[in-house]
């Protein structure tokens, strides 16, 4: 059993490589749904699963046990996007990597303004939710430009997070979020034993983030930084340039943790015409992707929405800079244009597999590997990982099959 | 100076829409007439965005030079002269609770001469149902982001239809993560990723309502 799940998790992780090389592997890799079905399928609470990490594990356990992926990207850690925490502690590189996803508990601790945890702010039975909101004023940009560090931790946190509002009550906050970061980690640790136990490849993996998608998330708001860029356009593109070194500070911390995968899940994105885009986003963006492939990684791009208007921009980066996963964008015709210089991720709407027969999801795979599979670098996923819990497992099932017979 | 004010929200010149707009009014203009102006200006900004020339930012500045102007323009308005073509309940449906997309549809909605009420983000399907009672709307509009939203929409057609209230009704759902399959799935009239389709996919709506 234990050599069959190294064996499993080798060829697994090798089909993996071979499509993020651009190689042609044996098999299109999948990458598998997760979200709330997981839970679900062991018949828990949304709550239960951000709460209780041994029923957490288990329910995992059960879920990828019977449906089996290459990749199960989207089917672990239950946690929110804290990318505004990680840079507050980029000088510290120990800590800064533990806080790239909050949980529950830890939102409980810094008692934070940008989640809502279910059993929480929501009921038991939702998913965890990202909501953000604006915690620096329009006039605080030349402090941001100045010691991005300093004013995200001294003066943004202290407004994002209740518990963390006087020097007082921060100091035993942080004692009771080092607590909570290593339970995480105890949980991590575990997950990395099931997965190998399954027959998964352990890949350890990091992360970077937009610069301007970290103000926009967690400290201008959405709307407030899309007028900011009408209205103080020079302010906003000086903030960008300033967050890039805290961010790749973060990003090499996990060098120390042996990940060679960094994974960036964009925002804003499709919010963007290309003239902005290029103005504003992609310049931030793209340096940081190309140091973190001179230090030797491969990096993990998220597009969500649709990324159709940008898609050629992606041709500045080295070619084998890493993945390209969209949400929206039409896979077949990203292929065309980034064939040979990038792997492409996704391919599967979400709506398809809640909503659709076992009967069309076969049909769709098939007709979408025929014009994806020849030439390799391509890897199979849902455009988002997220199923809700009432998705039919057998649509899961239907979907594993059809890569089986098409793959 | 009406035409200035057009072309001033149409490029995103933020501060001289809303500047003109102010001197128009105080030079006695006809607040109706500027109202009118606007409305126009929304509708040439998701024209542009449908063509792909506006991107999702130009929306939301476009809805909140809109909703500055509106500011000052229509407590001048007597309430009740300003023609409605159609009614809209609006919300986020159970378990989601975010109100971005929902909230730039609103203002386009508005921008299109509906009367919309909105009932909020993580809505119940029951909410919804008394919604419809109560206000007797010509469309529903149901927006989610996360893909839980999804079944929600489901559920709350459902209940609709348990009530007795589907076939009075259009339904439409918005939001990132719908589509075809998921307008299928739900059961519902018509469904939208941008809030510039979703407005003119509920003026479509209204001419396929049974009078």
């Amino acid at each position: 059993m234990v050599s069959n799940a190294k064996e499993l998790a080798e060829k697994r992780l090798a089909r993996l490589m071979a499509a993020m090389n651009l190689e042609e592997p044996d098999k299109v890799p999948l990458a598998g749904v997760g979200g709330d079905i997981v839970p679900a399928y062991s018949g828990l609470s949304m709550y239960e699963y951000c709460y209780d990490s041994e029923k957490a594990l288990k329910a995992m356990e059960n879920f990828l046990k019977d449906f089996p992926c290459d990749w199960p990207f989207a089917a672990s850690v239950s946690g929110l996007d804290g990318r505004v925490f990680n840079v507050a502690f980029s000088e510290f590189p120990d800590i800064s990597i533990n806080l790239t996803f909050i949980t529950g508990p830890m939102h409980d601790v810094l008692g934070d303004k940008y989640y809502r945890y279910p059993g929480r702010e929501i009921s038991e039975d939702s998913s965890p939710q990202f909501i953000g909101g604006s915690f620096m004023e329009a006039d605080e940009y030349d402090k941001l430009i100045e010691d991005p560090v300093k004013f995200i931790a001294e003066t943004v946190l202290p407004r994002a997070c209740r518990n963390l509002e006087t020097p007082r009550k921060a100091m035993a906050t942080m004692v009771r979020l080092g607590t909570e970061i290593s339970k995480f980690n105890a949980m991590m640790m575990q997950t990395v034993g099931l997965m190998q136990e399954l027959g998964y490849p352990a890949m350890a993996l990091g992360g970077a983030y937009a610069p301007l998608d970290l103000i926009g998330d967690f400290l201008r708001g959405v709307e407030n930084l899309l007028l900011d860029i009408r209205r103080y356009p020079d302010k906003v593109k000086a903030a960008t340039e300033a967050l890039v070194e805290p961010i790749m500070n973060y990003a090499l911390a996990h060098k120390n943790i042996g990940a060679t995968l960094a994974f960036i899940p964009l925002h804003l994105n499709e919010y963007l015409s290309p003239k902005l885009y290029k103005e504003f986003y992609w310049p931030t963006l793209k340096e940081v992707i190309v140091r973190l492939v001179n230090e030797g990684f491969k990096v993990m791009v998220f597009f969500e929405g649709r990324h159709d208007a940008h898609l050629e921009t992606i041709l500045e980066l080295p070619k084998g800079w890493g993945v390209a996963y969209f949400e929206k964008t039409d896979v077949v015709k990203a292929k065309e244009v980034l064939k040979g210089h990038t792997c492409v991720m996704g391919g599967i709407p979400m709506g398809l597999i809640v909503g659709g027969t076992p009967a069309q999801i076969d049909e769709y795979v098939k007709n979408l590997l025929e014009k994806v599979k020849p030439g390799g670098g391509f890897i199979l996923a849902p455009g988002v990982g997220t199923a809700p819990r009432e998705t039919p497992v057998e649509n899961i099932k239907a979907l594993i099959e059809a890569v089986e017979k098409y793959g | 100076m009406l035409e200035d004010i057009l072309k001033n929200i149409v490029e995103m010149e933020e501060h001289e829409a809303i500047n003109k707009a102010k001197e128009y009014l105080e030079g006695g203009g006809d607040p109706q007439k500027l109202l009118e102006v606007c409305r126009d200006a929304m509708g040439e900004v998701g024209k542009r965005f449908e063509q792909g020339e506006y991107f999702l930012s130009e929306l939301i500045l476009g809805g909140e030079i809109f909703k500055g102007i509106m500011e000052f323009t229509l407590p001048k308005i007597k309430s009740g002269s300003v023609q409605k073509i159609g009614k809209i309940v609006l919300g986020t449906v159970k378990e989601d609770v975010h109100n971005i997309g929902k909230d730039i549809f609103k203002v386009f909605a508005e921008a299109s001469g509906f009367e919309v009420i909105d009932i909020g983000i993580d809505t119940p399907e029951e909410k919804f149902v008394e919604a419809v009672k109560e206000h007797k709307p010509d469309i529903v509009g149901m927006s989610c982001l996360i893909t839980a939203g999804v079944t929600s929409m489901k559920k709350t057609v459902d209940k609709l239809k348990e009530a007795g209230l589907r076939d009075g009704i259009k339904i439409i759902i918005g939001g990132g993560r719908v589509d075809e399959s998921v307008k299928e799935y739900a059961g519902a009239d018509a469904w939208a990723d941008d809030a510039a389709k979703g407005v003119r996919l509920c003026k479509q709506l209204l001419d396929w309502r049974v009078d």
